[in-house]
């Protein structure tokens, strides 16, 4: 599913590289935690992974795709096969629950009748389907996370990206986004998961651990 | 749930309309800059050809006299008139015997016609008053023809200044037609700005909708859609303003060469159709530049 070889990335203002010669092969299915303190690389790690940064070096493949050969219109179509969960959710707050979940469909072009299933089946596995006309910035941050994992889930993608999904919010509600995500897994996603918090890892059964250490894969 | 579907933002043109929405003062900005700008372009392209509608109305019935030659028999001077009212670029072409012409001048001198009363003898010539089709053909070409004609001793035009002008309103309407373009390009400039800010403002929008893989059109479209609406709200604006304008000014005053002021400064409803289709490619072509390049220069 997702494969790096020799991958580095240097940022032009930062005198370390943000990722130093990273190799990893997560395969179809794997649930794959991404640990490491903060600055250790983990978010520029998974940024690589969605096209929003490209690699000083190495090949980084997603799904069979070469990022490195992909051309600037092919990044929407990588991302419409990806889910992603950020910290911040990443919601747009005048947009109801409902509008923000369906966009991640509408860019893909899916219309109208299948797309309103599709929303409202990935709000009722988050538990926000009593909350699909609500506006999103009036929402808590749980609920907020829960239907940005919704927009994620939608369209079913094969892989998972989260980006300390559960940093902004209270133990519960890190639990409730564990659960969802380890839900998405048993139905067949792989999932890589970036995260600081070493309680998370015993929530996940068989999950793979992979530590970043100043932009170094240690452990994997 | 689906009895209390909630309303889903469908095509470009509703997503363009809901952020229009979310941001009244943006659009009121860009509607007042691009009416102004607007405004200009207007206001030029009706003056423009307002001057050159007086000057084309100066060229109506410019007359050339086709002087005969003394010895000439009038037989030759109605046979010269048939000739030339068959060229494509004369109105009307008249044998005009010189009693005729002597009467005509008697008439012109009104209460000086005693003036004539000296007169020997009729000192005016057998003529054929030739009138021209507005611009149908520089008027020297024409004199240059006709003087080449058996039986005519000399071409005058009535209006020698008229060669100038045609001259001068052909040179003003390439000029204009340049300024015209550079205008065009200030409103495409003004449009690419205004839709930069616009993308500035909606930032954090499009960097989600770029995340869950939005492409670069399915971002650009409501922008084209917005910016379409604002112009077509600013080319109303400015029409209004230039109409007003023109109304205020207009007052009845005559110019040299028979111009009215009431004529050159009038509102021209005849471009009104060209002028709103050239502000909304003014605005696409503007649009489609800004939203592109402010967002390829973010890298989401």
């Amino acid at each position: 599913m997702v494969i790096l070889h020799g991958v580095s990335k240097h940022y032009p203002q930062r005198r370390r590289p943000a990722l130093d010669d990273v190799s990893l092969h997560v395969p179809p299915g794997q649930f794959l935690f991404l640990t490491g303190p903060s600055g250790a690389g983990k978010t520029t790690f998974l940024r690589l992974l969605f096209g929003a940064a490209l690699p000083s070096a190495g090949t980084i493949r997603v799904g069979g795709a070469d990022l490195g050969r992909l051309s600037p219109r092919q990044i929407p179509r990588l991302r419409r096969k990806l889910g992603v969960i950020f910290q911040d959710f990443k919601l747009m707050p005048r947009l109801s629950v409902f509008e923000n979940v369906a966009l991640a469909l509408r860019v893909a072009g899916v219309k109208s009748r299948d797309l309103v299933e599709r929303v409202e089946r990935a709000l009722r596995q988050v538990g926000l389907d009593h909350l699909a006309e609500a506006q999103a910035d009036s929402l808590s941050g749980g609920e907020q996370q829960r239907a940005a994992i919704a927009r994620a889930l939608a369209h079913q993608p094969a892989l998972i990206l989260a980006d300390e999904p559960s940093g902004n919010l209270d133990p519960r509600n890190a639990l409730e986004v564990m659960k969802l995500l380890v839900a998405a897994h048993a139905r067949g996603a792989t999932v890589i998961l970036a995260t600081h918090d070493p309680a998370l890892l015993d929530m996940v059964h068989g999950a793979r651990v992979a530590k970043l250490e100043a932009g170094r894969l240690e452990e994997s | 749930m689906a009895g209390q579907q909630p309303a889903v933002r469908r095509g470009p043109l509703a997503r363009a309309l809901g952020q229009m929405r979310q941001n009244l003062w943006l659009q009121g900005v860009a509607v007042s800059s691009l009416a102004v700008t607007l405004a200009i372009m207007f206001a030029y392209v009706n003056l423009g050809l307002n001057v050159y509608a007086a000057l084309e109305r100066l060229s109506t019935g410019a007359s050339v006299m086709v002087v005969l030659e003394e010895d000439a028999a009038p037989e030759r001077g109605a046979e010269l008139a048939r000739l030339a009212a068959a060229w494509p670029e004369v109105l009307s072409a008249r044998f005009v015997p010189k009693d005729e012409a002597l009467e005509r001048f008697r008439q012109q001198l009104g209460s000086r016609s005693g003036l004539l009363e000296g007169l020997a003898r009729n000192p005016l010539p057998d003529a054929v008053e030739v009138r021209l089709k507005p611009g149908a053909a520089p008027l020297m070409v024409l004199g240059n023809q006709l003087k080449g004609l058996a039986g005519v001793a000399e071409v005058v035009t009535s209006r020698p200044w008229l060669h100038q002008l045609e001259r001068a309103a052909d040179t003003a309407l390439e000029v204009g037609a340049v300024l015209g373009a550079l205008l065009f390009i200030g409103v495409v400039l003004v449009v690419a700005n205004t839709v930069r800010l616009a993308v500035y403002v909606r930032r954090d929008d499009l960097e989600i909708m770029a995340l869950v893989g939005a492409s670069l059109g399915y971002m650009r479209r409501p922008f084209l859609w917005e910016t379409s609406l604002q112009c077509l709200a600013a080319a109303m604006l400015a029409m209004l303003l230039v109409w007003g304008l023109l109304a205020y000014f207009s007052a009845p005053l005559t110019l040299p060469l028979g111009l009215e002021t009431s004529r050159i400064l009038a509102f021209n409803p005849v471009i009104i159709p060209p002028f709103i289709l050239a502000a909304l490619a003014a605005g696409l072509v503007g649009s489609w530049l800004g939203v592109g390049r402010a967002l390829r220069m973010k890298v989401w």
